[in-house]
């Protein structure tokens, strides 16, 4: 059990070796967004309340129909999450603007994942079953998931659901951007194709962006100015644009700081190829060593 | 002082009721596997984890911290005085691990699929590599635990009936694994030291993900750090806890003599851990939420108050720390505030950031917790029943 | 004898003006169903001009209700109906809504930059598809009726805005659906309609139409009667 220095640097160098882990480098933290991706801006000015785009999207990716998909009244009297059987709900909200006849204007919303630039979920999943694709479509894939719902608890926006009634297989459901539709030439996600006022556009970030930013400037007095999902969390594919203050249609306000930047920092500066664990370890063994030396040395026996 | 196994009675009435609630944890379990975890869970799509992450692992892996602080101070810093309570520790810390990933195969949704890990790596997720490590430190305390089956069995493997004929196969494997861990023993002693300040760490670093979802009191960068040293500032108490209980269920020498210098050690770590959650409080000026009485404020009080500084300050009189009730007292609330603080953390302090709602765990999914506890507790008995792992020399007639 | 060549007679009077009827069509229906049908060529460029010039350099051009040709339009083309067919086009009263707004630059905002082009062109031939990457800016048709239309409604408190005041929905015949005996009582057609439509049936039960409990003054013989209503007494299957 004797560690002599020669066989503490073997053993060092031992577990260097081992831990010839890829680099996830203790350099600064760096953003991980695609370059161009796909995005949608959705103006709240513009949605009517229709809720084609729940219908669409339910039958884009096969899910059950929506809760009377025709209703524009009595549906909008709860406020709804998108959950398992749902990747888009629209929710009505009296803010407290009236119109010319002195009626208050509901003001619709529509929520859904929110495709994040930098993602908390996809930073957080332990098996790297969601990934930040090229189209910026957030995927998931059953396949690798364990169902932990770290991803859930990781998400600023609340977006991703579980199968909880499902005992063995149970699904993370979220949003999927459309993927198989828009990795093709001039395919639409279900809800902007769908949308009877173009209350979602669908083109690259970049140039929603811009359309939005024209958008404000040309309407003054119309919209906030304010892009929500420019920058929040880092930015994210989704993005709107409103009359009213995003938290009262439930658009949470948030740093701008992507959520991953912190936890991702930290964690890579700890343990970026292992060199805290081998240290202690290293410094663990030299203490082990001395002191064994010194209960094996007779003039110390009996002293504890 | 050597460690023997008890010659006492197995079957008491305590034991009768950890029976009970085995029984009932098996059928909500069953209830979770035939109707999902939906069924028996209070959990929600806002409210993804609740009673059997906050306290079947987080609070589980913290509570067996004592495996780790045992060996390090008895093995690594040579401190050979306090050998006798290594012994029970390592058993809690294996028993603990064990339920830790059995409550874990109960809490996630996919639970055959818990071997993926493995081969998906994620090295940006936290809860990846809290996974490797614990699945590491798991098989690192069975190794660590097998001398003293070792010690119990060698020569005397006696199997029932047909598998009689594996007994010199058996005897062997026990012996030269005995031998080769006699001679490697302290790789795995400093191993398991690495791996538990790793994970017990990178809990913390859990809800760093997510900055907006958990109350400010909490959420500090320090989050993993405050782990850190909360669960090395919850070992001693822990073995003050379980040998304190062991020694008068089985009426054993109370081992004051063993416990008392202990203290000593957990007023520095708990003062420690007491001076950077103040320290960050100040810093962050986090203090402002203190008085505004919403029940999360109030838990970090308790949490502050009777968790921490109340202990703290009883171990500082010299007669408390020779008394065997008062430093059995420091040692319950040391560990209760290290529990509230998981629970706070993960379930508390966890504030969705749309959904209204709070979460109160389901009946089903505490059945779930105290059965997993009352297992623990009961193969503890076994295994001190029938293995060498309590002092048993200095048994005394009450 | 004379009766009873007289039914055969009769029932090919019958039949011959039914064939008749339905091969006659009324033309400018046909005319508004071959326009709907067109499409034009893509304006790239358009004047951005301001409301008031807009307005002037309309009034210079004299146009006038004179101009409008057509009663009405079928607001439809194909450049919506191959992306999705899920309604029956709106059939847009031209005309009229020139007349109720006199003011063409409402919805005639821009105008094509080409000189030669005419002062109002048709909607089509700026907004066709959406999300041109080329042109991000500019709606696309179906978008461009329905934030027209449904804006202006708003404004003025006047017209439709859901969906079905101004469409006609798909719906599946109905002949093909509903499975009822010869004679069927009251019951058994009200349990045949809940077959499919037993949302509807729930919501018909919070409202007004079933709850009422105040007096009917507009019902027949019970002009006087306090407390009656379809809530207490009155027979309330429907």
């Amino acid at each position: 059990m004797l560690l002599s220095r020669r066989n503490f640097f073997k053993i060092l160098g031992a577990a260097g070796a081992s831990t010839a882990l890829p680099a996830g480098s203790a350099q600064a933290w760096s953003s991980k967004a695609p370059d161009d991706p796909y995005g949608c801006l959705v103006d709240l000015t513009r949605c009517v309340g229709c809720r084609k785009c729940e219908e669409e999207c339910a039958r884009v990716n096969e899910l059950p129909a929506p809760e009377r998909p025709n209703c524009q009244c009595t549906i909008f009297e709860k406020n709804r999450r998108p959950d398992d059987d749902a990747f888009t709900v629209v929710n009505r909200y009296f803010t407290g603007r009236i119109d010319n006849f002195n009626k208050p204007v509901p003001t619709y919303a529509k929520v859904q994942c929110m495709h994040c630039q930098d993602p908390a979920c996809v930073s957080a999943c332990i098996v790297g079953a969601l990934t930040k694709d090229e189209t910026g479509a957030v995927r998931y894939n059953k396949d690798k998931c364990i169902g932990c719902r770290y991803c859930m608890v990781a998400c600023p926006f609340e977006i991703p659901a579980y199968e909880y009634d499902d005992p063995i297989t149970p699904k993370v459901m979220k949003c999927t951007f459309c993927y198989d539709r828009i990795s093709k030439d001039g395919g639409l996600p279900g809800c902007a194709g769908i949308c009877p006022t173009e209350a979602i556009t669908f083109g690259k970030r970049s140039t929603l962006l811009k359309v939005g930013k024209k958008r404000v400037k040309e309407n003054p007095g119309i919209y906030l100015d304010h892009i929500y999902g420019e920058k929040e969390v880092g930015g994210t594919s989704w993005m709107y644009l409103s009359s009213v203050p995003f938290k009262k249609v439930k658009l949470p306000g948030l740093p701008e700081t992507p959520s991953p930047k912190l936890s991702e920092t930290i964690h890579h500066s700890l343990f970026s190829y292992l060199w805290s664990p081998i240290a202690l370890f290293g410094v663990l063994a030299a203490f082990m060593s001395r002191t064994k030396k010194e209960a094996d040395n007779p003039d110390n026996k009996g002293g504890v | 002082m050597k460690a023997a196994p008890l010659n006492k009675k197995f079957w008491t009435p305590g034991v009768l009721v950890m029976l009970c609630f085995m029984i009932a944890g098996a059928i909500a379990i069953l209830g979770r596997f035939t109707g999902g975890i939906g069924y028996v869970t209070n959990l929600s799509n806002a409210r993804p984890w609740g009673l059997w992450v906050g306290v079947d692992v987080a609070t589980g892996v913290a509570l067996a911290a004592g495996g780790f602080t045992t060996a390090a101070l008895a093995h690594i810093f040579g401190r050979h005085h306090y050998e006798s309570v290594t012994r029970p520790a390592l058993l809690t810390a294996a028993l603990g691990y064990t339920f830790v990933v059995l409550g874990l195969l109960v809490d996630i949704g996919r639970s055959w699929a818990i071997w993926k890990p493995m081969f998906n790596w994620n090295f940006n997720s936290v809860l990846f590599e809290v996974a490797m490590c614990v699945m590491i430190y798991l098989n690192v305390l069975y190794i660590e635990f097998l001398p003293i089956v070792a010690e119990q069995f060698k020569d005397r493997v006696n199997l029932p009936g047909m598998l009689s004929s594996l007994n010199s196969l058996v005897n062997w494997i026990l012996k030269t694994g005995d031998a080769i861990l006699n001679k490697t023993m302290w790789i795995f002693i400093i191993l398991g030291v690495v791996l538990s300040c790793m994970h017990q760490s990178s809990l913390g670093s859990l809800m760093l993900v997510a900055p907006t979802k958990l109350h400010p009191l909490w959420y500090t960068p320090l989050l993993p750090l405050m782990f850190l040293a909360s669960a090395i500032a919850v070992g001693y108490p822990m073995v003050i806890f379980e040998t304190t209980i062991a020694t008068s269920s089985f009426k054993l020498d109370p081992e004051m003599d063993i416990l008392t210098p202990l203290t000593r050690f957990t007023i520095y770590l708990l003062g420690f851990y007491l001076l950077i959650k103040t320290g960050d409080m100040i810093y962050r000026k986090t203090w402002v939420y203190l008085l505004d009485g919403t029940y999360q404020t109030n838990s970090f009080l308790v949490e502050m108050i009777c968790g921490i500084a109340l202990p703290w300050v009883m171990l500082l009189f010299n007669r408390v720390r020779q008394s065997r009730t008062g430093i059995f007292i420091a040692a319950c609330l040391i560990i209760g505030g290290v529990v509230l603080n998981r629970v706070n953390v993960f379930i508390v302090g966890y504030k969705p950031p749309i959904s209204e709602g709070t979460y109160f765990p389901a009946v089903g999914e505490m059945l779930v917790t105290f059965g997993l506890i009352a297992t623990l507790m009961f193969i503890y008995r076994i295994a001190v029943t029938f293995l060498p792992v309590l002092p048993g020399s200095r048994e005394v007639n009450v | 004898m004379i009766k009873k060549l007289f039914l055969p007679v009769i029932l090919i009077i019958v039949i011959s003006g039914l064939c008749l009827a339905n091969s006659w069509k009324a033309p400018d229906q046909e005319k508004a169903k071959e326009r709907s049908k067109e499409t034009v060529p893509f304006i790239k460029e358009y004047v951005d001009d301001c409301k008031i010039n807009r307005r002037i350099c309309l009034m210079d051009a004299k146009v006038s209700l004179e101009d409008v040709k057509d009663v009405y339009f079928l607001l439809d083309s194909p450049v919506i109906k191959e992306k999705e067919d899920h309604y029956e086009p709106v059939r847009f009263a031209h005309k009229r809504h020139a007349a109720l707004t006199k003011d063409c630059s409402k919805c005639h905002h821009f105008r094509p930059k080409d000189k030669d082009a005419l002062e109002t062109t048709r909607c089509s031939a700026c907004h066709q598809d959406a999300f041109n990457p080329e042109r991000p800016e500019r709606i696309g048709l179906k978008a461009a009726y329905h934030q027209q239309c449904i804006a202006c409604h708003k404004d003025e408190a006047k017209g439709p805005t859901g969906c079905k005041e101004c469409h006609l929905q798909h719906v599946p015949d109905h002949k093909e659906l509903v499975k009822l005996p010869d004679n069927a009582d009251p019951f058994q057609v009200t349990a045949e309609c809940n077959r499919c439509h037993d949302a509807q049936a729930e919501d018909m039960l919070k409202t007004a139409h079933w709850l009422w409990k105040g007096p009917s003054p507009y019902t027949t013989g019970h002009r006087k009667d306090i407390l009656h209503g379809k809530g207490t007494t009155a027979l309330n299957n429907y």
